[in-house]
């Protein structure tokens, strides 16, 4: 009974959230036009018939020689910072070098006040104001057609929502739909303060590569009312191998016997692997699959369950330079849980969730060890210890958060979460990182 | 619930980390039944029922619940004599009144034009204490009975006197067990309208928690005056009935702990709880219930341990059969407001059987359009 969403329903919420994740267009910065490398310029180029197999070569190269050709006028561009600055040192890989960036210092956007103020108010309504005040009518285009999108698919989902009094048959598809559209909103609202702010700090890039293995410890704290909890212990892991990631993540009340646990892995079906990022530009697509364990010893229940989904990243330079350094973020699956309770109570419910993720984030670093992201998110899920808004309509609201994550050497960093949904919590963890020193 | 998902997305960006926000309406509760004007107190046992009215010589008050008492005061230089008027009273409903020492104080019956509205001249005197219950002849018969159950009528106020009609079809029902949203935006206007409407078109009374669409306007402040509390308990036929409010999806601590003292008094005896808001929607995918559904597991948890017999709901605008933790749960939002497509129901409620001994014998769809 607590299954009643058919199974066409549940393919086609996935079908319609790979297909947008699909048709993103290529890399600006690999965009190599009509210079476009075939099959048989990549293999006679490739170390088999003599010439280098240093990941990302080609592209670095490419992608000088297109910010030489816009800056004709301009002074040289800006050669790629060296990590060392021993010169004796052979060519750097692509995987120490700081990524050109695709400004030259001459043409690079100032940081202005007034469009600066003008993304907020009205800037928050009208998505594209900041960049066009700024001068960049183009990046604002982008924006307000992004803002519509967005619009648009609120409407497209949202309408038949109402119309259809929130129907069993039809609800997952059109949720999925609308959350998407509410993600392109928040995403051209977030760009649209990126764009007009970005100028005050150098932008970060992506990191050339990331640690085989990270292991996390550290403390995380929830207020909700509806528990006793308050203090847990935070552990996690990350495993990096070629296209696969593993992770688990335990969450531990020590006084209260509260655990949480969710294991499992991801597999990267488009863009660089993350060990090593730094050959592509940050886009990525992977499909995830994880499992749940979580006791309540003191509500007297246990949950446990399966999820499944798909996760994308888009390096906003794509859509415009003025965005580079920055990305954003989706994910979309569905979750199976069951519940089961000491004693004579008996759950045989199977129940199902639909997850949906969306974010904004920059990277942090330009180049180096000290290597990480920042990210602003909306999490749909109302199974975590977070939980969903509690509001005038319910339970329908996911939570909002802020994550960090960052690698300060090639062996330490820190994490850090703050999250709002029907609880707050927060949370600090120490990072140790084995492997893939830079 | 449609409306009330937007509202909420728009509200949710307001109230970002407002994690206990029935706080205020749980606190509130605490106030209805309660009033002193005049020299005249008046304290009503568990907020059965709210205060319309109270002045020296009359008191009105709408019911919510079969049976109640009220424990009147008077100052010594207060008026003799009190008009009680009763709304929303069992249509056999009788008053006994007696005074601190035990002894019995005059009533006197006025004839009623409607079936739920109640009047009688109590004598009190001046510088005493009367307590007044409320009840029908029955009240604690060990027999079997028969209740609607029925939720969110919000937009169609204006066509729910249909709902009435069919229910008066059945002259088993007792009364009206509402799961909420009685109205669009809670305002006094519409409650008055509703209280109209039930006085007006139906023959029993309608017992109800307030659901989300009531908290739209000022927190549900028109609700705590005009038709009582959010949250409450009583007993008819020995059989236990809790009404809890999960307007915004969760259930505050304070009412979490008024309802362990429900299900302790209940733990032996048939319970039946109603929220607006389920703990769990049965179709996952909306997500139309609990805020957490950590929270929501273990509310579910805590009412199947403490044996609850039977759990109603609404929220959802349609007709739904299924268990939660093993208890047979029923979504029942079939009062009017924008129906769930493609259900194969239309406007409908539940006609409920339970018996004091046996349990919930039958749940039954009744259909209204």
């Amino acid at each position: 009974m607590a299954s009643a969403l058919h199974l066409p329903g549940r393919w086609a919420v996935l079908a319609a959230v790979f297909a947008l994740l699909v048709s993103a267009r290529p890399a600006r910065a690999q965009d190599l036009g009509s210079d476009s490398l075939s099959a048989l310029d990549l293999l006679a180029r490739g170390p088999e018939l003599g010439a280098s197999d240093v990941p990302g070569e080609s592209r670095a190269r490419k992608a000088a020689a297109d910010i030489t050709s816009r800056t004709l006028a301009d002074p040289p561009v800006k050669p790629p910072e060296r990590v060392s600055s021993d010169s004796s040192l052979p060519e750097p890989m692509a995987e120490v070098a700081v990524p050109p960036s695709r400004w030259s210092p001459a043409e690079r956007p100032t940081f202005k006040p007034l469009p600066a103020v003008a993304a907020v108010v009205p800037g928050l309504v009208l998505h594209g104001l900041g960049p066009w005040l700024a001068g960049d009518a183009k990046t604002g285009r982008q924006l307000f057609a992004l803002e519509g999108a967005g619009l648009g698919l609120i409407a497209v989902g949202g309408v038949p929502i109402v119309l259809t009094g929130a129907s069993r048959r039809t609800i997952g598809p059109l949720y999925a739909v609308t959350l998407a559209g509410a993600g392109l909103f928040s995403i051209s609202a977030l760009s649209n303060l990126y764009a007009v702010m970005a100028p005050v700090v150098e932008p970060g890039v992506v990191p050339a590569s990331l640690p085989p293995l990270e292991l996390e410890m550290g403390y995380q704290y929830v207020h909700d009312p509806a528990f006793q909890y308050d203090h847990f212990v935070a552990l996690g892991a990350v495993a990096r191998v070629s296209a696969f990631r593993l992770e688990a993540a335990a969450r531990m009340a020590p006084g209260e016997g509260n655990t949480r646990v969710r294991a499992g892995g991801a597999y990267r079906l488009m863009g660089a692997p993350e060990q090593t990022l730094g050959q592509g530009d940050g886009t990525s697509l992977d499909a995830e699959l994880f499992a749940l364990y979580h006791r309540f010893p003191t509500e007297g229940f246990t949950v446990g369950g399966g999820e499944a989904g798909l996760r994308g990243r888009y390096a906003m330079a794509r859509l415009s330079p003025r965005l580079e350094g920055a990305f954003a973020e989706a994910s979309l699956g569905m979750s199976f849980q069951g519940y089961s309770y000491p004693g004579p109570p008996s759950d045989d419910n199977l129940h199902e969730q639909l997850l949906f993720t969306f974010g904004y984030g920059v990277w942090l670093g330009r180049g180096g060890p000290l290597r990480g992201e920042a990210m602003i998110f909306y999490d749909h899920r109302k199974d975590d210890l977070a939980g969903g808004m509690r509001t005038l309509g319910g339970g329908v609201v996911g939570s909002v958060g802020l994550r960090g994550r960052v690698l300060l050497s090639n062996s330490w960093g820190i994490a850090a979460e703050a999250q709002a949904g029907g609880a707050l919590v927060g949370r600090l963890s120490l990072l140790y990182a084995l492997g893939g020193e830079t | 619930m449609n409306g009330a998902m937007w509202q909420g997305v728009l509200a949710a960006l307001l109230i970002t980390a407002c994690v206990r926000p029935a706080e205020e309406r749980a606190t509130r509760d605490a106030a209805v039944g309660r009033e002193e004007v005049g020299g005249v107190s008046v304290e009503v046992e568990g907020g059965l029922a709210s205060v319309r009215a109270l002045a020296p010589g009359g008191l009105e008050l709408w019911g919510q619940a079969p049976v109640f008492s009220a424990k009147v005061t008077t100052a010594a230089d207060a008026p003799s004599g009190l008009l009680l008027t009763v709304h929303n009273a069992m249509p056999d409903a009788e008053l006994t009144a007696t005074d601190d020492s035990g002894g019995g104080v005059p009533v006197e019956p006025f004839p009623s034009v409607r079936p739920t509205l109640k009047v009688w001249r109590v004598g009190v005197r001046p510088g005493s204490v009367a307590r007044l219950t409320v009840s029908p002849p029955d009240w604690d018969a060990d027999a079997p009975f028969r209740f609607a159950a029925l939720a969110d009528v919000q937009e169609a106020l204006s066509r729910v006197g249909d709902v009435y009609a069919r229910m008066s079809e059945d002259p088993s029902l007792r009364f009206i067990f509402f799961a909420g949203d009685l109205t669009e935006r809670g305002q006094r206007e519409e409650l008055e309208e509703f209280q109209q409407r039930l006085e007006f078109g139906a023959r029993i009374p309608l017992f109800a928690t307030l659901g989300n669409h009531e908290t739209f306007t000022q927190d549900a402040r028109a609700y705590h005056q005009r038709v009582g509390r959010g949250s409450q308990h009583f007993v008819f036929h020995g059989v236990h009935f809790s009404l809890v409010d999960s307007g915004n999806g969760t259930v505050d601590p304070i009412v979490e702990t008024q309802l362990d003292g429900w299900l302790d008094e209940a733990r032996d005896a048939v319970h039946v709880v109603a929220m607006h808001v389920p703990p769990l929607d049965p179709v996952g995918v909306r997500g139309g219930g609990f805020a957490s559904r950590n929270e929501a597991a273990g509310l579910v948890g805590k009412l199947a341990r403490a044996g609850v017999d039977l759990t109603l709901y609404g929220h959802i605008h349609s007709y739904y059969s299924f268990s939660n933790a093993g208890i047979p749960a029923f979504i029942s939002g079939g009062g009017g407001a924008i129906p769930e497509r493609f259900d194969g129901v239309g406007r409908h409620y539940l006609a409920v059987e339970v018996s004091p001994r046996e349990g919930v014998r039958d749940v039954g769809l009744v259909r209204v359009d």
